[in-house]
């Protein structure tokens, strides 16, 4: 929203082109500046900050060609309006794609340039308040996000409180109908609340928010911490972990952080997923510009016509009523989102009763890069 | 010591106050409690804790560190300046990641340990005692 005066600036190297432009603009109420070449144009808009420039083609030193360009760099809503007595179809057309509002062939007449001068002001108008808007939104949604993870985890937060106090036997005795009760219903807040955490992540994803920042990492320490801090789950369903590091370190292109979300899943499948005395080994290997790494499981496997459908939000494999999976069905979507996001890619290769590959391609980092 | 210590609660929510008053019964500790800002200063000064409870997810507008900071280097707190603070959460709220106390790189003194909603009575207790312990 322009709530001062709006500022001109003409560009012309013509005095009296300079002079007689200020003398409409001021009379319509604008407040104008001159600038005599490209150079000064610059530097004044810098200043300045002007809304409109009237830029002359033909100038010597810096070219009104040149000005269009670097001026998006000082205000990208700026509008540019081109004037110049060489009026030409090709340059006209050359202004415009440098990002020209509006073309004005000299001679033009007082009121030819007031009807262009406020036409392009209400497009300025318009442009500041979509960007104002396209901010406002921005913020809306992260502050949604965060107002809604609060709203919803808050009062479930609050009742699991209350269960531990009860289960600790703090609120006078428990019997063992009772206590098997709070326990289920314990269960299904933690299943509701994990619901959250995954659908929020993909919210957060889809804004490509996950990423804080990509940058050169070593793959294998990652895989080294999820492999640490999934071995009791292994020892719980009795699976074998392995996984033997490469001799030189894997270095990609990543966020550590949801990378280790997308193993810490991929693993924690490959763990609930297998059979008794299975095994999960992981390896990492080169693929071109790529480091893949595969997961690979001795589980139930996938059936081929599941494959497709695996990505998906909320697909699960139904295996009847004693579902042992506690999952909520997002978490394969949000890794393959958030391997998306670093220019990579999952693929899966199963057999139904043998076992199932996870492989990851990620972008391999140079060894000299920043 | 031989009375028992006094906790003071500073929190909102009235479920987690009525939650974690057994908890601290249960170990013999006195308990108080505070339900907003202005409160939280009277008690403070009025019942001399031993240490505090500080849910530092509550109103927007207040904001738990600041009192941290103040109770421990301001003037006007000065009295208290020992007490141990542990900051009460649901820290994965904030960030839906693990939590890391920035404190240091913004000068500010931090609390003295810091526990996830929903707290687990003898995760509770024994990083009461450790830090009572202390004094």
């Amino acid at each position: 929203m322009i709530e001062r005066k709006p500022i001109v600036l003409v560009i012309d190297d013509e005095e009296s082109m300079r002079d007689s432009c200020s003398l409409i603009l001021a009379k319509e109420g604008f407040q104008a500046e001159v600038a005599a070449d490209g150079q000064v144009g610059l530097e004044k808009a810098r200043d300045l900050k002007p809304d409109l420039i009237l830029v002359d083609l033909k100038m010597p030193g810096v070219s009104g060609f040149e000005v269009l360009e670097k001026i998006k760099d000082i205000d990208p809503q700026i509008i540019s309006i081109v004037i110049t007595g060489y009026a030409t179809i090709e340059s006209a057309v050359e202004a415009m794609k440098k990002g020209a509002y509006d073309f004005l062939p000299k001679p033009f007449t007082p009121e030819e340039l007031r009807i262009i001068i406020r036409r392009g002001l209400e497009r300025r108008k318009l442009a500041l308040e979509a960007e104002s808007l396209r901010r406002e939104k921005k913020l809306l949604e992260e502050n949604f996000i965060t107002l809604v993870s609060h709203q919803l985890r808050s009062p479930l937060v609050a009742i699991e409180q209350y269960f531990e106090v009860i289960l600790a036997g703090l609120a006078g005795g428990v019997d063992a109908t009772q206590k098997e009760m709070i326990l289920r219903a314990r269960e299904r807040l933690e299943g509701l609340l994990r619901l959250i955490n995954d659908w929020l992540d993909l919210a957060r994803i889809s804004r490509g928010q996950i990423i804080d920042k990509i940058k050169p990492m070593a793959l294998e320490k990652v895989l080294a911490k999820e492999i640490e801090f999934l071995k009791p789950l292994a020892a719980d369903y009795g699976v074998s972990l392995e996984f033997s590091p490469p001799e030189k370190p894997a270095l990609v292109q990543g966020d550590e952080q949801s990378l280790e979300q997308v193993f810490s899943n991929l693993i924690s499948n490959a763990i609930k997923y297998n059979k008794p005395k299975g095994s999960v080994v992981l390896s990492i290997r080169k693929e071109g510009d790529f480091v893949v790494t595969d997961v690979r499981d001795t589980g139930i496997g996938i059936a081929r016509e599941h494959l497709p459908f695996l990505f998906d939000q909320f697909f699960r494999v139904s295996r009847g009523e004693n579902q042992k999976s506690k999952g909520t069905g997002l978490g394969l979507s949000i890794a393959k989102k958030i391997v998306d996001l670093h220019h990579g890619t999952i693929k899966v290769e199963s057999e139904l009763g043998k076992g199932t590959t996870f492989s990851v391609w990620l972008p391999k980092a140079d060894e000299n890069a920043p | 010591m031989s009375q028992s210590a006094k906790i003071l609660v500073i929190d909102d929510d009235p479920d987690f106050r009525a939650a974690v008053t057994p908890i601290l019964k249960s170990a013999l500790y006195d308990v108080v409690t505070a339900a907003n800002p202005q409160e939280a200063k009277e008690k403070i000064f009025s019942e001399k804790p031993d240490l505090i409870l500080l849910d530092i997810m509550m109103d927007s507008l207040f904001d738990g560190f600041s009192l941290c900071q103040a109770i421990k280097t301001s003037k006007e707190y000065a009295e208290f300046k020992n007490v141990p603070v542990i900051f009460i959460s649901a820290v994965k709220e904030i960030a839906g990641s693990r939590f890391q106390f920035k404190g240091d790189e913004e000068g500010m003194v931090g609390p003295d340990d810091y526990i996830d909603k929903p707290v687990k009575p003898d995760d509770l207790l024994s990083r009461i005692a450790k830090l009572l312990k202390k004094q």
